[in-house]
């Protein structure tokens, strides 16, 4: 089926596209520059045209959304929605079930999310989740950070030996690419403790959060992976934490990128996730302050760095990540209940309900600076946009993000009106940073940044050749002042005019019209199969010994992935 | 004032689902509308006259002019009276889950027993039940921390386990028994209990008071002992009488209060030893 989008103000950042009135063509699921005149036409005058949103971070699927949705009926109850002749019933507002993930990020326009954390033990119910979401290409990060295996490797300084074990591990949990979350910390939280700092080591395993971020950030260029590391640095959410951040980039510093074709897509060696959780000056929440400044100058000076946000929404959500210690932290400090959950020899994980208030100082100060954050770095090719979802806040609220991010005066009347708490004034520099965002600078931070960090080569973007994954929103950019309607860009945000998914309309009118299944992404490194088949030989007395599955149980079977798309990566070119 | 009468037909082995149907949404319904309407039922709907003849007599400008008559047995009808906003719906028969729920504001009377969930989240108005009840009544929702906020909740019966979880406001009467951890994880607000308690009531409570009238089986150990109080004031209402005073639960430094009825408590004051019996004598205390 042939199609042709009408005269849209097309923004494609990839190209150099920026508010131009074109047609944008797409014939079958392949975006393409020319059609035949059966061609069906779409009438899009004047309305925004984009890639379809690629999400670079969030956390859609595995066990984690599972015990949150058992321990958080209360969540479950809100955005219930009958079902239809096309939708199954939605439910949850911050823990939406698997369906209602996928309509709703398909309502606002998007095609791709990365599931940031899959514990490899646990890969098989990701994937199982991944099937059930609809209208979705997702990407699931294996989790290596607290990967005994990976410590004892990084110890070693064994990196040809961590290259063929991660390689290995992503094709055993059809894994798109490296994450750490807090390094050698949730090794630590078995023990009932974490490591602070960067110099830290992991009990019992002699191994500080630095080997073990070189090592695998030098194992991930050895590999030729489409994607940089992606690391959840130590120390997240405590004040004072720059400074290890900022450590932990600077380490990564003299990492040569791999030149080979897969990933020459990315330009970072490093993206580091939700930054503005990692951005806090001072020794305590009393005196704490905000670190983006320094953060946003560190990334305007060194590119190889990039980062997503996790921008707080000032909502009531759910807080889940492998960073257990953190979580109890949390949990010690408000109090709401607390599930923690242990993946053996891998990472561990932790859940409390969250309620970040605008009357809250240091909930305040959170959002104050992942706004900070995304109007202090210049480059947008630099940052995404994210709410790590849903510990920041639900995803369904980017629109609002995409709101304030365009708008001084609405965010000058957040804090003017004292709809925020004075922190975002006087522990900030919000209020003096003027700079808004336009739609090109949109689809570069929700769009065209997080394809090229991810290394996708087949979205993001309206080359010809590209999987013809679209959105279009109902505002005429050109008769529009983003800046004095904030309320209506969040509202065309929300509700997509069309959304396109490998060319099937999936929305129209900000109704789902249509579902189609999801496609799994993974990495599948070739040629070093002799590497990896001696590495797993070597791992099986372990392996035995310490995990409570037998191996032909662990390993992710092809049935699990009905709709992979296999991302080869040679390393030997 | 507009009376809506719903004579049951049939029941329905699957429960009806009446959330769509409280004072607000039809409070200028006429019989055809009832007759176009198609009830919740498991995953399907049905037309709700194959279960209820409906009268509709008399007119209402607002949900405050209608009285709805549930005749029947509504054990198998959910969600009666739910996020009703005003008016009044009778019930003569038992109800099923979460009658009341929500609701904030006018009356709802179950003239037989009601099931789990009775006046949840209420914010207003009155519940009155004259059976028993069965677990979670006045609560939260599960997993939620936060119960009724406010109202009224009269239960003449028995109440099940966990009656006023996570109370924040609002009063809740039990004249028969209550099961175990009435006022568990409450804030604000008061229970009053005239028959006897299970154990372990206001567990994990903050605030609020708890009066038992009744005996009460097992303390929580978070709970101290303050000594014997007279015709103690709570909430503006005196309860006559001698009353074990406790506060607790200092697990979490709460400060709610506790008071259970001296003469038939005497074995939890701190006082008491067996064949000691001039020494528990109240008025030496």
């Amino acid at each position: 089926m042939e199609y042709i989008l009408k005269n849209g103000i097309v923004y494609d950042p990839a190209n150099g596209v920026n508010g131009e009135k074109k047609d944008v063509m797409f014939k079958d699921d392949i975006i393409v520059d020319s059609v035949s005149d059966n061609a069906k036409v779409i009438d899009v005058t004047d309305k925004i045209v984009m890639p379809a949103g690629v999400d670079p971070h969030a956390h859609v699927a595995g066990p984690k959304l599972v015990v949150g949705r058992l321990y958080r009926p209360e969540d479950s109850r809100r955005g219930v929605t009958q079902k239809t002749a096309i939708e199954r019933g939605e439910s949850g507002f911050s823990i939406p079930s698997c369906p209602t993930t996928g309509y709703r990020y398909s309502r606002m326009g998007y095609g791709t999310v990365c599931e940031a954390a899959m514990p490899p033990l646990e890969a098989k119910h990701t994937h199982e989740e991944i099937n059930t979401i609809p209208n979705l290409d997702i990407a699931p990060l294996p989790l290596f950070g607290n990967n005994w295996m990976v410590m004892e490797y990084a110890r070693e300084n064994r990196i040809d030996d961590l290259a063929a074990f991660c390689a290995a591990w992503m094709k055993i949990s059809k894994g798109y690419g490296i994450k750490i979350v807090n390094p050698c910390g949730s090794e630590a939280w078995g023990w009932g403790m974490n490591v602070h700092g960067y110099d830290d080591s992991a009990p019992y395993f002699d191994v500080t959060s630095r080997q073990v971020v070189t090592a695998l950030a030098k194992a991930n260029e050895k590999l030729n992976l489409p994607h940089s590391i992606h690391i959840h640095p130590n120390d997240l959410g405590h004040p004072g934490n720059t400074g290890t951040t900022l450590e932990t980039l600077k380490s990564i510093k003299d990492i040569k990128k791999s030149t080979a074709p897969t990933a020459s897509k990315r330009d970072q060696t490093v993206h580091c996730t939700h930054m503005q959780f990692h951005s806090y000056t001072g020794t305590n929440w009393k005196d704490a302050g905000s670190g983006a400044p320094e953060v946003a100058k560190f990334l305007n000076h060194n590119k190889y760095v990039t980062g997503d946000v996790g921008q707080v929404t000032l909502d009531e959500t759910t807080t889940m990540t492998a960073d257990a210690p953190m979580e109890y932290d949390l949990y010690r400090l408000s109090g709401l209940k607390w599930a923690n959950k242990d993946i053996e020899c891998e990472t561990a994980a932790g859940l409390i309900p969250c309620i970040y208030s605008p009357k809250n100082p240091v909930n305040t100060l959170q959002w104050a600076v992942g706004l900070e954050l995304f109007l202090s770095i210049d480059d947008p090719w630099q940052v995404c946009l994210t709410t790590d979802h849903p510990n920041a806040g639900p995803f369904i609220r980017y629109p609002r993000i995409i709101s304030w991010l365009m708008s001084s005066p609405r965010r000058m009347e957040m804090i003017e009106n004292r709809e925020v708490h004075k922190w975002a004034e006087k522990r900030t520099t919000l209020a003096t940073l003027d700079r808004e965002y336009d739609f090109n600078d949109i689809a570069t931070i929700t769009r065209a940044a997080p394809a090229r960090i991810d290394g996708y080569t087949d979205r993001g973007e309206l080359t010809p050749g590209c999987k013809a994954d679209i959105a279009v929103y109902d505002i005429k950019p050109n008769e529009f002042d983003p800046s004095k309607n904030p309320e209506e860009v969040e509202k065309a945000f929300s509700r997509a005019l069309y959304t396109i998914k490998d060319g099937q309309i999936v929305v129209k009118d900000g109704e789902i019209v249509s579902t189609k299944p999801s496609h799994t992404i993974w990495t599948n490194v070739t040629g070093l199969e002799d590497e990896e088949a001696r590495i797993i030989e070597e791992i099986m007395p372990f392996f035995r010994q310490y995990y409570s599955v037998k191996w032909n149980n662990y390993k992710v079977h092809d049935h699990f992935v009905p709709n992979p798309i296999r991302v080869d990566v040679p390393i030997r070119q | 004032m507009k009376t809506i009468t719903f004579d049951q037909i049939k029941t329905s082995s699957i429960a009806l689902e009446l959330d769509e149907l409280n004072t607000d949404a039809i409070y200028t319904w006429t019989e055809d509308d009832f007759a176009k309407y198609n009830v919740p039922i498991g995953n399907s709907r049905f037309p709700i006259t194959d279960y209820f003849k409906i009268t509709v007599e008399g007119e209402a400008n607002s949900p405050d002019e209608v009285k709805m008559i549930m005749n029947g047995d509504m054990g198998r009808v959910k969600y009666i009276g739910f996020r009703m906003s005003g008016g009044e719906v009778i019930v003569n028969g038992n109800a099923d889950l979460h009658v009341g729920a929500e609701m904030s504001g006018g009356y709802v009377l179950v003239n037989g027993n009601a099931q789990a969930h009775a006046g949840r989240e209420m914010s207003g108005g009155k519940l009155e039940i004259m059976g028993n009840t069965k677990e979670f009544t006045g609560a939260s929702y599960i997993g939620e921390w936060r119960g009724v906020t406010g109202g009224e909740i009269i239960v003449h019966g028995n109440a099940g386990k966990q009656c006023g979880e996570c109370l924040t406001g609002g009063n809740i009467h039990v004249m028969g028994d209550c099961d175990i951890l009435a006022g568990i994880h409450m804030t604000k607000g008061t229970i009053e209990i005239d028959g006897n308690v299970n154990r372990w009531p206001g567990g994990q409570m903050k605030n609020g008071n708890i009066v038992i009238h009744g005996k009460l089986g097992r303390l929580l150990e978070g709970f101290v002992e303050n000594g014997i109080v007279t015709d103690p004031e709570i909430s503006g209402k005196v309860y006559p009488g001698k009353y074990i005073q406790y506060t607790g639960d200092i697990a979490i430094n709460g400060k709610g209060g506790l008071y259970i009825d001296a003469e038939k408590n005497r074995d939890k004051l701190s006082a008491y030893s067996e064949g000691n019996d001039e020494y528990i004598s109240l008025g030496d205390y």
